[in-house]
């Protein structure tokens, strides 16, 4: 008897085929590296995005007004599949991570097929095979000996930039016989020469390089979420603090937690720049806000510097940015005019913002509050009404030789002298005549970002995949294959045949000057 | 008298090649007249043709080139195909020109602000680059189009994709008519040299797309789609539009109002009044077409599916009579807008027979002080009702109707009519019509190419935008409702290439996939600014 059987019964059938197919392991592998897979995982991509566009997010302007107006079943159904913050919600993130795997893993299980026509691209070719390329054409060139039917044709390959390789080799045919049958004992050797010429072949490996891109994006984007955070902190002139107030979500609350700095921030000068000076301090009438900042660093010591719109500032893993602005009117500096009780003589100082300047008698004014709308408050003291520049007023503290400081109010409008706050003071009739508008306080925002993955992710991986996508689309690995052998009516028969994997119609217009160029076709 | 030469000879040249840099002269040409206009108009100053002006040239430039592009598919003429592109160049000179026109006046405009006010301080020249709403990025968006077309149209074969992309730029310059071209306050973050490009790369990979649309409804045509399925589709889009605007009205109550301005004070664009007023009559035209429409979509769902050809017959004849009905809507419309009067006081009539309306303003009002979620679930209809009569005491005396309060709304009931208009144009020697279309491989290949360059282009959208919000507030990507657009469309352009290499889908199934990517971009460009809130609802 046999030991090899050869009647299977259905079952056995089923069971051999099931022996003898893919393991289950090589099965998920192939199923988790198909682009059918990746395709499927992009849809998935795609509705979850859109739910999380038209369903206003909670860290979107607008929520806390949309959560209010849910019943409270919506809320409970929406926060248990987490669509009030579906992009951190841990589907999101795993399907973002599957989705990666999916890429690893198509780019290995490709990647060779790809470099092998880098590392060893395909020089020679039959005349059948040619024929059946994409595009292809028969000549004949009038040459005498066959180096110079291949230099010709090599020579009009490198004219249309194609890097050229010629090779030649043996093919074993074998004769007929007379019934027209192949005669296996007569072996006839033929030479053939085949001109390669290609361009472009490292497009070949373009996807991947896109692939690479994406994934740096990705990792990049990852490591800035999982080792930074967002803060802010508020900018007040002269304030010096340490800690910067981070800030979460949680559906309609917000929680604020303190965070210790390494070291500290002093507010030394805030600014806001008006397309209209004397118009108000809202966001349509600026151009910009700057912050002066100057960091107090046991370690490194003192670092001044700036903080615009569109101008962040970095330092040690922080990066400040200007984020917002409290728009109770204040003043940056001031112009005090000083009419003189005495002689009527008229003065003006500019004094900035916690600032103070020095009379020719040797008195001292100090700029120490502004109020944008003066109002008597409940207990009678001075205070603001509101944060417009209604009727502004200077606070200043004025303190003449040898003598003590004395609060005076340098008030825009006009006011009567004859109620106490108006009155002349140390021989003096004080007016504000001028100010800089300012806000009272900027807020910065800040990132904390230690191993810059922000900027790996999007300059390296954002800028690598724009870099990647011209490199794929502007161009394209063009082959072209020549064939030389001789011809028996005299002269060398060239079968040209030629493929690209991008940009078809281009590459056509190329293949018939190339055509042209060699000759006659037969 | 025009040479009237055979079909073949216009449009069955396959393999004719563009010659060298001459194919490029209509595009070298509009662009070089643009520079031109723009030298111009800083010489000669105001006086200057305005750039509203210019686009409404361009406008008409459009139409009147796709009319003749259309003509030319059923009376093919050389003369009129050469007029035809000659328009459509001169239509994207008259755009860019109105681009460039409105970059200086948007700077003489501040610098005058600036100026009176004794501000002395000179603002770099791309502060003022047009691209700071949604009306400079139309313009922009209509002239990546544009020139889109021109470039394709090197090619004479591909020349009657003009047909198709030339309507869509008219369109979106319609609705850049709509929105209005008030120059506005530059928010300040929009200061950064990140924007020409961000949004110069948008302008231009949106233009793509839309030809990339263009060569997938001309494919499906010539793949032998049925008229009666596209009808069908686009009749359920002009059933759509009906439904959802006027805040769902016109359907529910058989009424459309229509938004209302307020003056703005400073001499900028309106503000949009939390309330809505009847226009007469439209209301009820409209569902005159949605009825029609419907009646369309049963009638050609019937001879779809059961070869029906009485359907199919009836389904033709009120695709016609909701065609006419659309256009007596918007002529309703623009007419009842147009010659309104006394706005106050028929606001004030209506609201006395509808005092809820009070409630739905002032819970519009409530919005837009960004009240929190408590405060907000504090307010009792009583409190949201005097909220709302509070606004009209104030402000009722100068609220006035304009075309401009109801961009997206008008551009929509357009775009439905021009869907039924095409459907209409197809469904006319259809036959004829498709032996006149390149070939399916030619528009495949085509097709292949403009979605490369929309995923690129989307691609880098995404990247400079990330990047630039990287540089303003460091935070790269915050799946702001734009961002989210813009991303989905781009992964849908990544479905379209991958499927091509993994499932070999390529001619009808890649188009449908063309249309969708569409669709996500056009949603991204007004669907999310008008409906979603946002960073980006300036555009």
């Amino acid at each position: 008897m046999s030991a090899i059987k050869d009647t299977f019964s259905p079952e056995e059938a089923k069971d051999l085929a099931r022996s003898g197919s893919t393991p289950a392991v090589n099965q998920i592998v192939n199923f988790l590296s198909s682009v059918r897979f990746g395709v499927a995982l992009l849809i998935t991509l795609v509705v979850l995005s859109i739910i999380g566009m038209v369903i206003i997010q909670q860290n979107v302007q607008g929520f806390d007004s949309y959560y209010a107006s849910l019943t409270p079943a919506e809320r409970t159904v929406y926060s248990a599949l987490g669509i009030l913050d579906i992009y951190h919600s841990w589907y999101y993130n795993v399907l973002l991570l599957i989705l990666s795997l999916n890429i690893i893993l198509a780019s290995i299980d490709r990647f060779p097929t790809a470099w092998k026509y880098i590392a060893s691209p395909k020089r020679k070719a039959t005349k059948d095979w040619l024929l059946n390329q994409k595009v292809s054409e028969s000549l004949n060139l009038p040459a005498d000996v066959e180096s110079a039917a291949v230099e010709h044709v090599k020579r009009v390959f490198e004219s249309e930039r194609l890097k050229t390789e010629v090779s030649e080799s043996e093919t074993i045919e074998y004769g007929l016989d007379e019934e027209g049958r192949k005669d296996f004992s007569n072996v006839v050797l033929r030479k053939q020469v085949v001109v390669f010429g290609e361009s472009g072949r490292f497009n070949r490996i373009g996807a991947y390089i896109v692939h690479v891109a994406l994934l740096t994006l990705f990792l990049g984007h990852f490591v800035a979420l999982r080792t930074g955070f967002d803060a802010d902190v508020r900018m007040i002139p002269g304030d010096e603090s340490d800690q910067i107030q981070m800030i979460q979500f949680n559906l309609d609350k917000r929680e604020r937690f303190n965070v210790q700095l390494p070291f500290s921030i002093e507010t030394t000068d805030i600014q806001q720049k008006l397309i209209d000076p004397k118009g108000s301090i809202d966001v349509p009438n600026t151009i910009d806000w700057r912050t002066q900042i100057k960091i107090k660093d046991p370690q490194y010591g003192e670092t001044v510097a700036d903080v615009s719109l569109n101008k962040p500032f970095s330092y040690r893993g922080y990066r400040f940015f200007q984020a917002s602005a409290i728009t109770m009117g204040s003043a940056r500096n001031i112009d005090v005019q000083l009419t003189s009780q005495a002689d009527g003589s008229q003065t003006t100082v500019t004094i900035p913002r916690n600032g103070s300047t020095k009379l020719a008698d040797g008195t001292t004014v100090e700029f120490q509050e502004f109020l944008p709308d003066f109002v008597f408050g409940a207990e009678g003291k001075p205070d603001t009404r509101s944060g417009e520049y209604n009727n502004p007023v200077a606070v200043l503290g004025v303190t003449p030789p040898n003598s003590e400081r004395t609060r005076v109010f340098a008030f825009a409008g006009s006011i009567a002298e004859n109620i106490p706050v108006g009155a002349p003071k140390l021989g003096y009739k004080w007016r504000l005549s001028n100010y800089e508008k300012s806000p009272f306080a900027h807020v910065l925002s800040i990132k904390y970002d230690p191993y810059n993955g922000a900027f790996i992710a999007w300059y390296f991986g954002g800028v690598g995949l724009m870099g990647a996508l011209v490199f794929v689309f502007a161009f394209a690995h063009r082959r072209v294959w020549a064939l030389v052998e001789p011809n028996p009516f005299g002269g060398y028969a060239v079968t040209l045949g030629g493929d690209t994997n991008r940009n078809d119609a281009a590459f056509e217009e190329r293949f018939a000057r190339l055509v042209d160029k060699l000759g006659t076709r037969s | 008298m025009a040479q009237v030469i055979s079909p073949d000879e216009i449009y069955t040249a396959e393999v004719v090649r563009p010659s060298s840099w001459t194919s490029y002269l209509p595009a070298i040409l509009a662009i070089v007249g643009a520079l031109v206009m723009l030298v111009l108009r800083i010489e000669i100053g105001q006086r200057f043709i305005s750039d509203g002006a210019l686009m409404m040239v361009a406008l008409a430039c459009y139409i009147f080139a796709a009319l003749l592009q259309l003509t030319n598919l059923y009376a093919p003429s050389e003369m009129s195909r050469k007029i035809g592109l000659w328009s459509a160049a001169l239509g994207v000179f008259f755009n860019l020109s109105s681009w460039f026109v409105r970059w200086v006046g948007a700077y003489d405009w501040e610098m005058a602000k600036m100026r009176a006010s004794g501000n002395l301080e000179e603002p770099w020249v791309f502060r003022y680059i047009p691209f700071a709403n949604l009306y400079d990025l139309s313009l922009a968006f209509a002239f990546g189009a544009g020139i889109a077309t021109l470039l394709l149209a090197r090619r004479r074969n591909f020349q009657v994709l003009a047909a198709f992309t030339l309507p869509l730029a008219a369109l979106i310059l319609t609705l850049a008519r709509f929105i209005g071209g008030e120059f506005i306050d530059l928010p300040p973050v929009l200061d950064s040299y990140w924007r020409p490009i961000h949004v110069g790369v948008a302008s231009l990979s949106y233009g793509v797309a839309l030809v990339c649309f263009a060569i997938a409804v001309i494919y499906l045509l010539k793949d032998k789609v049925k008229v009666e399925a596209m009808a069908i589709w686009s009749s359920i889009f002009g059933l759509l539009v009906i439904a959802t605007i006027s805040k769902f009205s016109v359907l529910t109550q058989m009424i459309y109002r229509s938004g209302i301005f307020l003056p703005n004070a400073g001499g900028g664009k309106p503000f949009s009044a939390p309330f809505r007023l009847e226009v007469p009559w439209v209301g009820e035209a409209l569902v005159i077409s949605a009825v029609l429409l419907a009646g369309v979509i049963v009638s050609f769902l019937v001879y779809v599916y059961h070869q029906n050809e009485t359907a199919k017959s009836v389904g033709h004849a009120l695709l016609k009579l909701a065609l006419i009905a659309q256009v007596v809507a918007i002529a309703l419309l623009v007419g009842g807008i147009r010659g309104s009067s006394d706005v106050p006081a028929k606001l004030t009539s209506q609201l006395a027979a509808d005092p809820s309306q009070y409630v739905i303003a002032g819970r519009a009002i409530a919005e837009r002080q960004q009240l929190t979620a408590a405060e907000y679930s504090a307010l009792s209809p009583v409190q949201l009702e005097q909220m709302g009569r509070q606004y009209v005491q104030m402000n009722g005396e100068r609220l006035y109707l304009s075309l401009n309060t109801n961009p997206v709304e008008l551009a929509g009931l357009l775009t439905a009519l021009a869907a039924t208009f095409f459907v209409i144009l197809f469904a006319f020697r259809t036959e004829r019509l498709r032996e006149r279309l390149p070939s399916l491989e030619s528009l495949d290949g085509l097709m292949y190419k403009t979605a490369c360059l929309a995923f690129a282009g989307l691609a880098m959208l995404l990247i400079t935008g990330a990047i630039w919000a990287n540089e303003s507030w460091g935070r790269p990507w915050g799946f702001d409702s734009k961002e989210t657009g813009a991303l989905v469309a781009w992964l849908t352009y990544a479905g379209f290439l991958h499927t091509r290499i993994s499932r070999g889908w390529t001619g009808r199934s890649s188009a449908y996939f063309a249309v969708v990517g569409f669709l996500l971009v056009i949603f991204t460009y007004l669907g999310v600014s008008y409906l979603l809130p946002g960073l980006h609802s300036y555009a």
